[in-house]
């Protein structure tokens, strides 16, 4: 039964926020079960608080929700929650829009029309389970296990290894994840042998650099960081924010520095000079830690440059600042305030990464860390533990599974590119649609929308096309949905069960554990239930992968293993950082607990478990390089080479390493490709404009465009609600006529979007940003039709490295609309 | 001579249950933690160097001692912390019992988590007290005892002090076979070992226990026959010389120091009373300590007498009059004085509105001396029972 968020609030005594809406002539309705209003209609009853975690984005904050006689009524943040401390963002505030939207998907549904035309019918689970288990028995049948896929999220912890391991069990290599922060971690991995994001010792450091990193307001969790931010005044720490569009992190930062874009590697370098050469970086690490600094011999007598003669030769400020649009006199500046201040850290996202050159701009960034030898030290780069959960054995395969799990991951690409990860979208598009080297036939989504997020729309488009069943786990339909043979809907957060460990880019190791405040509103199930019930019905070593009935007890048996270990602590035990550390000195832990009962009872209580005790790590855990130590002269990145090399025919011949460079969009050549580097980015000479999209915090992927709270606090900072618009510097706009609110056509070689122009000199000349999130052509009442996408005209370009997304490689043109 | 003694520590260990009444001990002394971030005490004191600047750090070589002295410092202490609260625009925080008596058993506890160990003087403590004759440290060393890389998953120096406790009685033997003297710890020396150790061997030291409970601990006491030759807590404790010697301000390193040093007696008098070695596993060591170190919370019973002078001559009988007619309540109706948080909990929470009646009535704070607080507590008690 729908009734409208006024009425609801009235309810239960409180009008408050259901003035705020209205702006766009929408009024916000919630559905409920009838059952629901006539109890509320009674009037305030029993007051309780129920603690789990918000899902809402990868953050992992602690929420406590406000139930009235059973009814969720509001949330807050959980203060004693180590991530966030009682802090919450927008998105957080409104959860209940999700669990009470009125477009979510509330029993199965099977395609009525042609793929893409919104036609559904309801079906019962037992049908819709049944066709499933029926055609994965088919294909399992035929031998052919492998082309079945499963294209996930940002799922962690549990829920991936769940995932991982039906895939595993069924005998499919096809898992792949698809987010916005997809193979992040690329450049760590050259450079370290690290495949986490790390986490920066904001707190502690005394000098922020930030390359790109809008970390107040978008990365892996905006509220965790901004709780370190808040202590930058009484800790007297310093913030520089490098960016091309000034974000909120650059807003509240000490100094903004605008660069161009596609040249935050050359400003990286451009320091990295005034560091060696001022002699201001850290001697002993660099000289006991690290491989490849100075000018080296390999053990056949070859000689090499190592990553100072080329940085002295290459990266002087005045060179860097021809690059980089930064005058070389800031350069300086930079350098010295970094060098001279410690500790201090260096971070690089966003821009700087979202570039076809951003692996090599990223290990640019990361080197200055390692020149400061900041890694694993206090106010440095830290790498967190893993919890301590309980696993099950490896999953014992039939002759079906090891066959299928051997074959060739469809994703992987056999062209030569994205030597680092094994995925990319663009190449799971391709290899769909060519089917090569094999034919998808079953595809699960689960969560997340590609579709939407990713660029080259019409490719992936025609993927799905190809594929004969596909099945989507979400709770509503979104763009990517609208493809499904059938939707098989999962709760939303406050309805299910979940594990949240380790969020990216958190500086301590932890478990959240989400559950459910509410029985299930709808005819819903948790996607990690249907998984056990499908492998169920499959059978043999596939169900005997799931030795428990339910997700639930998995998530109890994991947290186990975390009640034996004896480390760490509940999350509200009213325990700091700096209280633990101060038990550990004296050789003390402080979780004790008379069973496991009494353990997940407080579990349950107050959120979650966290360690923020680090274990000594030997170089080698530190440092998983060929060498053991923090690589500038990447020999990762140089095996890699030598492969795709040996690939393209005879191994040493110069030609054929020119033929793979070229390929891999590499201008360098000889040791420089696999040192830190500037690359140039091949932009359009006939546009004028670089075009770059941005996010904001009530939207940071759009997948809270369906919540309309969250429409009508889009634009906050910009005054837009419910709609898009372009940022052009007055310089710029003066060139082209162009007032404010002026509707313009913004347009690229793959198409053009008409918005409404916001000047602002928070960004440099000659460049338009166009926030992402919204331009829905599915999704809900609330998502569909409001403003544009920008990544709709954004080529499809990639770092060729990584396999991600070059959103900032795109020049456009702009025109006054009539 | 045999015969005597036991008597008498049969007697003494029957008047002591029959006169024991149980201390308050907290389950679990760190829970306090909360209390103490909660009702913002940390925003004026800290802790191990975290939190505020307005209060000495209560971690800083405290020991408060018994509740009632505690209380007293508390009490005399309300008049500068309430302005305090009025300065820094706080509100002044009200605490349940049970409130009470988790900052108590924390602010008690501080103490008994000791202090870190220095490696340098573990290292030179190895070889000074022989350890090295017999263990294997780094490589080095005797073989016969074990090899002291195995202890390095333990950072809880009580880890070592539970496996020394429990081979105590194979290595008076090898001790005696080898005419080595008992080696004698003293002050730090525990936890300087153990710190060394850590160090020296190559794993990462995860394994650490649990603060003690001291409610465990005293089950414990029981169970592992203790009770049979000391006394463990209520009045008998108090009006004999027991376990309430030993020095509580070194902490748990300290009370461990001192039963080790104590097992050679130990040892010979168990074999006379054929009393078997107990030997502790798990947590059951921080346990124990814990109870002993909470015998030192109990206070010595107060004086009715004098605590009637108390309350007449601090003015307390000017508010609580009998049969009423007072600003405050008749106390002796009220009966709420179980045991002294109890107290200490009301005083507390009523502290404020007596600092303004004071003010206003051109009276002094009445400043509690520990003894004080003993007498009023045993008055108050007495007068409510009636």
């Amino acid at each position: 039964m729908e009734i409208k968020r006024r009425d609801f609030l009235r309810l239960f005594g409180g009008v408050s926020g259901a003035l705020l809406i209205d702006g766009c002539g929408l009024d916000e309705v919630f559905d409920l079960p009838a059952n629901m209003i006539e109890k509320a209609k009674k009037g305030a009853g029993i007051e309780a608080w129920s603690s789990t975690i918000c899902s809402l984005c990868p953050g992992g904050c602690g929420i406590q929700v406000r139930m009235i006689d059973g009814i969720p009524v509001s949330v807050k943040g959980n203060r004693f929650y180590p991530v966030n401390l009682g802090g919450m963002c927008p998105l957080g505030i409104n959860a209940l829009h999700e669990l009470y939207n009125p477009d979510r998907a509330k029993t199965p549904l099977r395609r009525s029309g042609d793929r893409g035309s919104g036609k559904w019918e309801p079906v019962t689970w037992d049908d819709a389970l049944k066709t499933v288990s029926e055609k994965l028995a088919t294909v399992r049948k035929e031998g052919k296990s492998h082309q079945v896929g499963f294209l996930g999220y940002n799922e962690r912890g549990l829920m991936r290894e769940h995932i991982s391991r039906f895939m595993r069990a069924f005998g499919s290599p096809n898992y792949y994840q698809f987010s916005l922060t997809q193979n992040d971690t690329v450049a760590y991995q050259l450079l370290q042998g690290q495949s986490q994001v790390p986490a920066y010792d904001i707190l502690n450091a005394k000098l922020i650099m930030s390359f790109g990193a809008n970390f107040l307001e978008g990365g892996y969790s905006p509220v965790y960081h901004t709780k370190l931010y808040s202590h930058h005044q009484d800790r007297n720490t310093r913030f520089v924010q490098i960016e091309s569009r000034m974000s909120l992190t650059g807003a509240n930062a000490d100094r903004w520095v605008p660069v161009r874009p596609g040249t935050y590697g050359a400003l990286a370098l451009g320091i990295a000079y005034v560091l060696i050469r001022e002699e201001l970086y850290d001697k002993e690490f660099v000289k006991n830690r690290t491989f490849g600094f100075e000018d080296w011999v390999d053990r056949f007598g070859g000689k090499h440059t190592g990553f100072k003669s080329d940085v002295l030769g290459n990266y002087y400020p005045e060179r860097a600042s021809q690059i980089t649009g930064v005058p070389s006199a800031t350069i300086l500046e930079l350098a010295r305030e970094l060098g001279n201040t410690r500790p201090s850290v260096v971070l690089g996202d966003g821009g700087a990464v979202a570039n076809t050159n951003g692996t090599f701009a990223l290990m640019a960034v990361h080197s200055l860390n390692a020149l400061l030898g900041n890694i694993e030290r206090g106010g440095g780069v830290l790498f967190i533990d893993q919890p301590p959960v309980q696993k099950h054995a490896m999953v014992s395969e039939d002759p079906v599974a090891r066959t299928g799990n051997h074959q060739t991951p469809i994703a992987q690409p056999d062209e030569i590119a994205f030597p680092m990860t094994d995925f990319s979208i663009e190449s799971f598009a391709q290899h769909v649609l060519a089917e090569r080297p094999y034919p998808l036939r079953i595809l699960f989504l689960y969560r997340g929308n590609a579709l939407f997020q990713s660029l080259n729309h019409d490719d992936l488009v025609n993927a799905l096309k190809k594929i004969d069943l596909i099945v989507s786990f979400d709770s509503v339909i979104n763009e990517t949905s609208e493809y499904a043979d059938l939707i098989l809907p999962d709760h939303t957060f406050l309805e299910k069960w979940d594990e949240v460990s380790n969020v990216p880019s958190v500086g301590f190791t932890h478990v959240g554990i989400q559950h459910p405040v509410i029985q299930p509103l709808h005819d819903t199930r948790h996607t990690g239930d249907v998984l056990i019930e499908l492998a169920r019905r499959v059978g043999g070593t596939v169900g005997a992968a799931f030795p428990l009935n339910t997700y639930e007890e998995e998530i109890k048996f994991r947290m186990k293993g975390v009640y034996l270990s004896g480390e760490g602590a509940v999350a509200t035990q009213g325990v700091r950082q700096l209280w633990l550390d101060y038990l550990q000195q004296r050789g003390w832990q402080i979780g004790r607990y008379a069973s496991f009962e009494e353990f997940w009872d407080r579990l349950l209580e107050h959120g979650g478990w966290w360690n923020p005790i680090r274990k000594k790590k030997s170089s080698s855990e530190v440092f998983r390089t060929p060498s053991g130590k923090f690589e500038f002269y990447s020999q990762t990145l140089k095996a890699s080479v030598d492969r795709l090399v040996a690939k393209a025919g005879a191994p040493r011949s110069s030609q054929n390493l020119d033929l793979v460079l070229n390929r891999l969009n590499i201008s360098a050549r000889g040791d420089s490709v696999f040192l830190p580097h500037h690359e140039p980015v091949s932009y359009e000479e006939d546009k004028p404009l670089y075009l770059i999209p941005f996010h904001v915090l009530p939207n940071p992927d759009g997948q809270a465009a369906n919540l309309p709270m969250m429409q009508e606090m889009f634009g906050y900072t910009a005054r837009r609600f419910w709609s898009s618009w372009v940022e052009i510097h007055p310089e710029t706009a003066a060139q082209y006529a162009i007032a404010e609110d002026s509707w313009v056509w913004v347009e690229t070689s793959v198409g053009r979007l008409k918005v409404q122009a916001k000047l602002s000199h928070a960004i440099v000349p000659n460049v338009i940003a166009i926030p992402f999130g919204l331009g829905h052509t599915s999704y809900g009442r609330y998502a569909k039709g409001h403003g544009v996408n920008p990544h709709s005209i954004i080529r499809n370009l990639y770092d060729l490295i990584s396999g991600k997304a070059a959103f900032e490689a795109t020049k456009a043109k702009i025109t006054l609309a009539s | 001579m045999k015969l005597p003694r036991l008597t008498i520590a049969i007697i003494g260990i029957a008047s002591g249950s029959l006169l024991a009444q149980q201390i308050q001990l907290p389950q679990n002394p760190l829970q306090g933690r909360i209390v103490f971030e909660e009702k913002k005490c940390i925003e004026c004191h800290a802790i191990g160097g975290f939190g505020g600047t307005v209060g000495p750090d209560l971690s800083k070589r405290e020991f408060f001692g018994s509740t009632l002295e505690l209380a007293s410092i508390i009490w005399n202490h309300a008049p500068q912390m309430n302005r305090k609260f009025r300065q820094l625009r706080m509100n002044r925080p009200s605490l349940t019992e049970n409130e009470m008596l988790d900052l108590f058993g924390f602010l008690y506890y501080l103490r008994y988590l000791g202090e870190p160990g220095s490696v340098s003087h573990g290292r030179s403590l190895l070889t000074s007290k022989g350890c090295i004759t017999c263990h294997m440290v780094a490589g080095k060393g005797g073989k016969v005892g074990p090899d002291l890389e195995r202890v390095q998953g333990y950072a809880s120096p009580l880890f070592m002090v539970q496996a020394m406790w429990n081979h105590g009685p194979a290595m008076q033997e090898q001790i005696k076979k080898t005419r080595m003297s008992y080696p004698i710890l003293s002050g730090q020396d525990v936890a300087d070992i153990s710190a060394y150790l850590r160090q020296a061997t190559t794993g990462s030291a995860d394994m650490r226990m649990s603060p003690g409970n001291p409610a465990k601990g005293r089950t414990l006491f029981e169970q592992k026959r203790c009770v049979k030759c000391h006394l463990g807590e209520g009045e008998a404790r108090i009006t004999q010389p027991g376990l309430i010697r030993i020095d509580l301000k070194k902490g748990v390193t300290g009370v461990a120091t001192l039963m080790w040093n104590h097992g050679l007696a130990m040892m010979a008098r168990m074999k006379r009373e054929s009393v078997d070695w107990p030997r502790f596993e798990g947590n059951e060591m921080a346990d124990l300590l814990a109870y002993i170190y909470f015998l030192g919370f109990e206070d010595k019973p107060g004086d009715t007498q004098r605590g009637e002078s108390v309350f007449r001559s601090k003015g307390c009988v000017d508010c609580h009059r009998q049969a009423g007619g007072g600003r405050g309540p008749d106390l002796a109706t009220i009966n709420r004085f179980e045991t002294p948080i109890r107290m200490i909990q009301l005083m507390w929470n009523h502290a404020g509105e007596m600092e303004d009646l004071v003010i206003t009535g051109n009276k002094n704070w009445p400043v509690l001396s520990t003894r004080d607080m003993r007498d009023l507590y045993a008055y108050l008690r007495k007068v409510a029972q009636k």
